[in-house]
């Protein structure tokens, strides 16, 4: 089976990777999205004064 | 002569940085006319293997923005370094590890176990966790490997020139482009689109005895437009952080949270701003200055905000 790799996806915000499997008549068996990235705001939020998680989550996305 | 060949890559970030050099808004077409932009994953479509085909130093100069969070973030790092002459840590994230640096307050573990278990918007019965090879029926897929702390780009390859912000201002951007362009770069290791000088210096409140009974929270507060806002009690870092951003958050009586960093030659930002602290709070005892001391929640978060990576402390245990 052949893999297309599209890596990195672009013009976006953040980072993406997308697998392509190819069958052996060349069309597509399936496909992977891939989030290769985590930075865990969700954790490092915790124990922050509520006043500050704005300032913090705004760096979530700056786009 | 040809062209100038730039770069912008992201490691762990937001992507501010890059909206940053975007809103020079049309002196853009300028830059376009300059420089030729080879790899810029927000706004042009080139893609890894690209730039795995250029030559060596091809690439004129890096602004490689956010931090060392995995190891897509480290391996991108280097091979941007072997393809380019100058490298440019911009940005707080890069410089000192940023906001996605407060994570070095946290456990590996106990951020998979937030994200990927007890979220209320999460529902993983078998408690699968990311792995970075996976085996799927049609073939094998794989992820970059999430680090136990978060690193500063100069912890993994050398830096040639440190822009800082969260994010930089579009002005500052524009002068660090023209001095690119113009080759007029200062000498290898310096701080470019700023100031060396604290943001005190740069701020026009009236500033008086610094004589602090009480810190507040902003919520706490009225405060006045004019008067230096550490002497009204708010836990501001112009002490100890770079002037550079045009007084942006203290000009609309916010106080500084430190986002372009520590001073040139302070080695942990936490403990420079502890003493500038102490140094304010108008008491003998020591009884009632760790009272109004008391009154600064989460110190440690707030203090290293976007520099734990980037400090002698560098994570929590």
């Amino acid at each position: 089976m052949r893999k297309i790799t599209i890596d990195p996806i672009t013009r976006l915000e953040g980072h993406g990777k997308i697998n392509i499997f190819l069958n052996d008549a060349g069309g597509v068996e399936n496909v992977y999205f891939a989030i290769p990235e985590l930075r865990g705001f969700e954790k490092f939020c915790e124990g922050r004064p509520a006043d500050q998680v704005p300032q913090i989550v705004s760096r979530i996305c700056g786009v | 002569m040809s062209k100038l060949k730039l770069a912008s890559y992201w490691g762990s970030a937001c992507g501010g940085c890059d909206v940053a050099i975007l809103d020079i808004h049309e002196k853009i077409v300028d830059l376009a006319n300059a420089a030729d932009i080879v790899f810029w994953p927000i706004a042009v479509d080139f893609k890894y293997s690209d730039l795995e085909a250029y030559e060596d130093g091809y690439i004129d100069v890096c602004l490689f923005h956010g931090a060392v969070r995995n190891s897509e973030n480290e391996h991108i790092a280097k091979l941007l370094r072997q393809k380019s002459k100058v490298m440019v840590a911009f940005g707080a994230c890069a410089i000192t590890g940023g906001i996605p640096g407060l994570a070095n307050f946290k456990k590996k573990e106990d951020i998979f176990a937030r994200a990927y278990f007890d979220t209320p918007s999460t529902q993983n019965k078998g408690k699968v966790l990311p792995t970075t090879v996976l085996q799927m029926p049609e073939g094998e897929i794989d992820i970059p490997e999430f680090y136990k702390d978060v690193k500063c780009l100069a912890d993994v390859i050398d830096v040639e020139f440190y822009m800082p912000g969260c994010p930089p201002t579009s002005e500052q951007i524009w002068n660090v482009v023209l001095a690119i362009v113009t080759g007029q770069l200062p000498p290898v290791g310096s701080f470019v689109g700023c100031e060396d000088r604290a943001l005190c210096n740069t701020c026009g409140r009236t500033k008086t005895d610094k004589k602090v009974k009480k810190f507040y929270r902003p919520h706490e507060i009225l405060v006045d437009p004019d008067s230096c806002l550490l002497e009204q009690g708010l836990v501001c870092m112009g002490p100890v952080t770079r002037a550079g951003c045009g007084n942006q958050c203290t000009g609309a009586n916010t106080p500084c949270s430190g986002c372009y960093g520590p001073l040139s030659g302070v080695v942990d930002v936490g403990a420079k701003f502890i003493g500038a602290l102490a140094s304010v709070v108008d008491t003998d005892s020591p009884e009632e200055a760790d009272k109004i001391i008391s009154d600064v929640l989460d110190p440690a978060g707030t203090f290293y905000r976007y520099a734990l990576p980037g400090s002698l402390l560098r994570r929590a245990k």
